[in-house]
């Protein structure tokens, strides 16, 4: 009995003398030692060398033969932010944790996090550079007063590889009307739609067309969907779905009238709005409409959505732009932009941004960039001088500015002084053509603008994200690999709820229990206290206000998300939700006066009356009639 | 300029896999969250829809099975004993009885255990009579079938000249489905072996004579057998050791001062194998300590415990199933409080057992359920139920911790699964690679609403449902009416008592 007591006693405290003489030592020897033997005597045997010198076999038997774990790799992750991995430490907030387990657990959480986040910036640092300069824009002498934006396309051209400048072609195609273009996310398909009916659907890398109808009537916008298999083409009554070989597939009568179309790819929702000015969202994937939202606002001249969060961004002929998530019937964001109608939206979508940054552009002829964090003021406005027509984001943050006559182009908006107009980076003239549609091609420099003589492709060097993935939109995908994504995608369809602002709210503690009136939240015992109130009582809650400022001192490189501020619990009291001050509020609205109304003015002034002298008694104004006339007030 | 060599990027040969890009940036993974919430979503609806537990149910007994013994050192066998005196020996991989004994015992058996004989060739079976008091051993071939007669006795005391070499270990000893089905015809066996004739099987029990018979005044309730010496316990009105080799009464008697109360259930430590613990009906849980002979220290506890299991990997760690519905856990050095309280069934629990992970148990109790728990939380992890299942009075886990038995009223041993949404059978590294993301996605949602509220619900029956109900009820209104005292009376005088200081009522040394 006793033995089995002993024998199950706590550990024995670790003998001080190894940390010891970890300290003496450089911190960079030490942490390069975790994974050394340490010194001292080993139970095991050595083989003696004729040296004299001694070998630990069971250490070189597994140096010889085996390859260490690459996470014990320290040394040989090349110079950079790889040096810094061997330092990485567990937040030191995680030390307030009591729980041993849970400590660890966090901690081991915490370390992983940040060990893939420097492997994470090794890949890019090492992998996903340009092997040319910085981002692979053009360089020219800025001393000799060389500018960018003075360079033409032609030259571009010549100074290209040839596969590079034969992506450059232009599709003559007159007295068709004005083109409306769009790509598939991987860039390797056109789909082209002339206002007078011409709809055309190609490869545009191999010359391959897929499909070419006339559909004799006005098309108003067109929508490759989640592949290149079906596109969606916003006619002159309703919307239509084709397939690759440009047969029709299916009519969507609910949606009338449409003028603009977006495709949300990861929860398969087609997003039309009309000039009756109703948002649907229809889901492509059952077929069935989820909801109608009237905006009220009339036919909006523009719309866009944020690939990073899904909100659909709707531009007014008012100067308004708001944002909608079809769980609200109402915008989430509404936003007086320009003093003329908004004729132009684009979400950046590069790294930096991650749909944060917003550009919208308005008949005023000005272009602002919105901070999707905070609304309240435009990081940056700028006049332009041709009429802007349209907006359109690279995969790199390159903003194109559509107008009469000519694109141009910016880059490295968010940086530099905000306070001047940018300084273009190219400036491509279309002379006598007006910009109507415009995009750039993902994964590729090229720009490809719909006017009224058919489609141009323009080079814009280092305006396009260079790294694809694979796994999420391959360039070279083949048929096998396709339809396992368009399996897998229908299988991770996002739920519609899931459409927020904040794209970080999943799993998130949701602390705030709305509803409840004083009484009922001070009249709960101990017991039937949560588990955080109840810690917060012992005095033993962790808090999370001081994690949440170490985190955002060192998440320097940002994910800015999250700075958001704490959400303010709306609490309700009793008493002003009540059934007489309803009354009360309707009859004064409808401004009738009969008997009722008085009586129960009346009654709401002796009860007001009565409660103001029990206040003025608590408070001590006036001393409380104690007799035999009390009663009588 | 972007310029992209098709080198790269298509395959350099027809066979050649794709080769494949990668891009980690989270600009290029939208929805990262949302994406993965999905997946994990899938991956609990798909945990729940092949979540078939129920394996198979021996049957073959006239009465209830009331006991379960379970050889530790076999995955594939177990003995049953009935109501009416009937001990059945089960294959669990040919799910049949392999001997079926039918007057083992008059009345009732009390016990069954295994002996802790090294080859699985000389191990015997040892039963207790609740009614007429009797130990018998018994000992056949059958328990062994697939073994040759030659190996049967090689190294016993039976042989014939092939001395003892101790060659016949675990390994060799071939168990069903070591060695694969042998259905030799030249071979004859008397109804035992793999070929089994059932007449030849039942007339082999009905002849077969136990080895030794011990006997008492007072009938046994339970008998547990020391990890390796040859010694037993059995619980009567006191806790009696037994030495196998001896055929005289038992060696001692222990017993916590002068109690005299029945016990009900015993069970040898598995690390310190000298240890043993009881319970008995004066709601107690003792310790004894046979070197010394002497009961060491007791609880006396608010209910009566029915059972009792050592944890295997945590020496100090026990387990009790209370007749309070719930089950306790306790670290013997601390016997004032339990560790962890087990809170779920709807009737006094029968039986319980550890996983030989020590990370898990099972239990089951009279409200005709089995549920598993983890070692750390006090919800059970799953509850299984059949409509044909009465009352479960034991259950055990099997050696290798995938399959988990009960022994209930009517009449049948059940192989259920341990864990019930797993795939039986050989999986590929893929798949396996697979479940491991599933499990991990789930896992790690599992505190979201929408997942947490699949991965938890089960079906139940409508009165163990209705049960629950009602036993949530009543203790909430306890509760209630606890509150309300402690709000009108002084402050400070009715203090609450946490749940786990109201389970042990005195600790005595």
């Amino acid at each position: 009995m006793d033995a089995l007591l002993a024998s199950a006693g706590p550990l024995q405290p670790n003998k001080k003398n190894f940390s010891k003489g970890k300290s003496s030592g450089g911190s960079a020897s030490s942490s390069s030692n975790n994974y050394v033997k340490r010194n001292g005597s080993t139970s095991h045997q050595t083989i003696t060398r004729s040296d004299g010198s001694k070998i630990d076999a069971s250490l070189n038997s597994i140096l010889g033969s085996t390859r260490i774990p690459s996470s014990f790799h320290q040394s040989n992750l090349a110079s950079g932010s790889g040096s810094s991995s061997s330092q990485i430490k567990p937040d030191q907030s995680l030390n307030r944790i009591q729980d041993k387990k849970l400590k660890a657990k966090l901690q081991r959480q915490d370390l992983n996090f940040k060990q893939s986040k420097l492997e994470k910036n090794d890949v890019n640092e090492w992998l996903n550079k340009a092997v040319s300069g910085e981002k692979g824009t053009i360089e020219v002498d800025e001393e000799l007063g060389e500018k960018t934006w003075r360079i033409k396309q032609n030259e571009i051209q010549n100074s290209v590889g040839i596969a590079s400048s034969k992506k450059k072609f232009d599709l003559k195609l007159e007295n068709m009307g004005t083109y409306k273009i769009d790509y598939t996310r991987n860039g390797r398909h056109l789909a082209i739609a002339s206002s007078k009916g011409h709809v055309a659907t190609f490869d545009w890398q191999a010359g391959k067309l897929h499909s070419e109808i006339q559909l004799k009537e006005s098309v108003r916008d067109i929508k490759f969907l989640h592949s290149e298999d079906f596109y969606a083409v916003a006619q002159k009554k309703y919307v239509f779905i084709y397939d690759q070989n440009g047969v029709e597939l299916h009519k969507l009568k609910q949606h009338i009238d449409p003028t603009h179309m977006e495709f949300l790819p990861y929860h398969y929702l087609l997003t039309t709005v009309g000039h009756a000015g109703y948002l649907k969202y229809h889901d492509t994937s059952t077929g069935v409409m989820l909801t109608q939202i009237p905006t009220r606002l009339g036919s909006p001249h523009s719309m866009a959505q944020n690939p990073h969060s899904a909100i659909i961004h709707l531009g007014h002929a008012n100067g308004t732009m708001t944002l909608w998530s079809p769980n609200m019937t109402t915008p989430h964001v509404k936003l007086l932009a320009h003093r003329g109608p908004v004729n132009g939206i684009a979400v950046d979508p590069s790294e930096t941004s991650a749909g944060r940054y917003v550009a919208t552009s308005g008949m005023d002829g000005v272009v602002k960039i919105w901070d999707g964090r905070m609304w309240g003021k435009e990081l940056r406005s700028w006049h332009v001088r041709n009429q802007i027509t349209n907006l359109s984001y690279s995969g790199m943050g390159m903003l194109s500015v559509g107008g009469k006559s000519g694109i141009t182009i910016y880059k490295d908006l968010q940086s530099g002084n905000t306070q001047h107009s940018p300084t273009p980076y190219l400036t491509l003239g279309l002379p006598s053509l007006t910009v109507n549609s415009i995009k750039f091609c993902p994964f590729d420099d090229l720009l490809c603008v719909g006017h009224e003589k058919g489609i141009s492709n323009l080079l814009v060097p280092g305006s396009g994200e260079p790294n694809f993935d694979s796994g999420e939109t391959d360039l070279y995908e083949t048929y096998s690999r396709r339809r396992e994504r368009d399996v897998r995608g229908v299988l991770e369809k996002i739920k519609p709820e899931l459409i927020t602002l904040d794209t970080d709210f999943l799993g998130k503690i949701n602390e705030s229990r709305g509803g409840e009136t004083y009484d009922e939240r001070n009249s709960r015992s101990f017991r039937q206290l949560g588990r955080l109130e109840r810690l917060r009582v012992n005095g033993k809650a962790d808090e999370p206000q001081s994690i949440e400022e170490e985190e955002e001192d060192d998440d320097d490189d940002g994910d800015g998300n999250n700075a958001q501020t704490k959400e303010k619990v709306k609490r309700k009291m009793k008493g002003k939700g009540g059934s007489t001050s309803r009354y009360l509020r309707k009859k004064q609205k409808k401004n009738i006066v009969d008997n009722n109304l008085l009586a129960m003015k009346a009654k709401v002034a002796a009860q007001k009356k009565v409660e103001d002298t029990r206040r003025k008694i608590a408070s001590g104004e006036i001393v409380k009639e104690t007799g035999a006339l009390a009663r009588f007030g | 300029m972007i310029s992209r060599s098709l080198d790269d990027h298509l395959p350099s040969s027809s066979t050649a896999p794709h080769p494949l890009q990668r891009n980690l940036a989270p600009h290029l993974h939208p929805f990262q969250k949302p994406r993965e919430y999905t997946r994990a979503m899938t991956a609990v609806k798909m945990d729940r829809m092949f979540a078939k537990p129920f394996v198979d149910a021996l049957g073959g007994h006239q009465d209830g099975v009331y006991c379960l013994g379970k050889d530790s050192r076999r995955v594939g066998i177990v003995a049953g004993g009935g109501g009416d005196g009937e001990v059945i020996v089960h294959s669990l991989t040919l799910r049949r009885p392999l001997l079926k004994i039918p007057n083992a015992h008059k009345g009732m058996i009390g016990g069954l255990s295994w002996t802790s004989e090294s080859s699985d060739g000389k191990r015997q079976l040892i039963s207790v009579g609740k009614l007429d008091g009797t130990i018998k051993i018994w000992k056949s071939k059958a328990f062994t079938p697939g073994l040759r007669e030659k190996e049967v006795f090689k190294g016993s005391e039976f042989s014939h000249g092939l001395g003892d070499e101790g060659a016949m270990h675990l390994d060799e000893a071939g168990a069903i489905g070591e060695e694969g089905y042998q259905f030799d015809d030249d071979e004859e066996e008397e109804g035992g072996g793999l070929n089994i004739d059932s007449n030849k099987r039942d007339k082999l029990g009905e002849n077969l004579e136990p080895l030794l018979t011990y006997t008492n005044k007072n009938g046994f309730n339970g008998i547990d057998h020391h990890r390796t010496d040859s010694i037993f316990a059995t619980a009567s009105n006191t806790v009696q050791i037994w030495d196998e080799t001896r055929s005289n009464s038992a060696i001692s008697n222990l017993q916590f001062g002068n109690s005299l109360e029945t016990v009900n259930k015993i069970k040898f430590n598995q690390s310190e194998t000298s240890v043993l613990a009881s319970v008995g009906n004066d709601r107690t849980m003792c310790l004894y300590d046979i070197r010394t002979g002497k009961a060491e220290r007791r609880i006396v506890m608010q209910f009566v415990s029915n059972a009792i299991s050592w944890c295997p990997t945590l020496p100090t760690m026990m387990l009790l199933a209370s007749e309070d519905h719930n089950l306790y856990t306790f670290d013997i050095r601390n016997l004032n409080s339990p560790n962890q309280i087990y809170k779920g069934h709807v009737g006094g629990v029968m039986g319980c057992d550890w996983s030989p992970t020590g990370e898990e148990f099972v239990s089951g109790a009279y409200d005709r359920t089995v549920r598993l728990w983890n070692r750390e939380s006090g919800k059970s992890r799953d509850v299984y139920h059949t409509k044909r299942m009465q009352r479960v009075f034991d259950v055990t886990y099997t050696p290798t911790a995938d399959f988990v038995l009960s022994a209930s009223d009517d009449g049948n041993v059940r192989i259920w699964k341990s864990n019930a949404s797993k795939k039986l059978g050989v999986i590929s590294t893929v798949e396996r690679q697979a479940i491991e993301h599933r499990q991990k996605l789930i896992e790690r949602y599992s505190t979201e609403k929408g997942i947490k509220s699949i991965k938890e619900r089960r079906h139940v029956p409508q009165s163990i449902h209705n049960a629950t109900k009602l036993k949530r009820e009543m203790i909430e209104s306890r509760k209630v009416k606890e509150d309300r005292r402690r709000d009108h009376s002084r402050k400070g005088r009715e203090k609450p008592k946490a749940e786990r200081k109201k389970a042990v009522i005195v600790e005595q040394k």
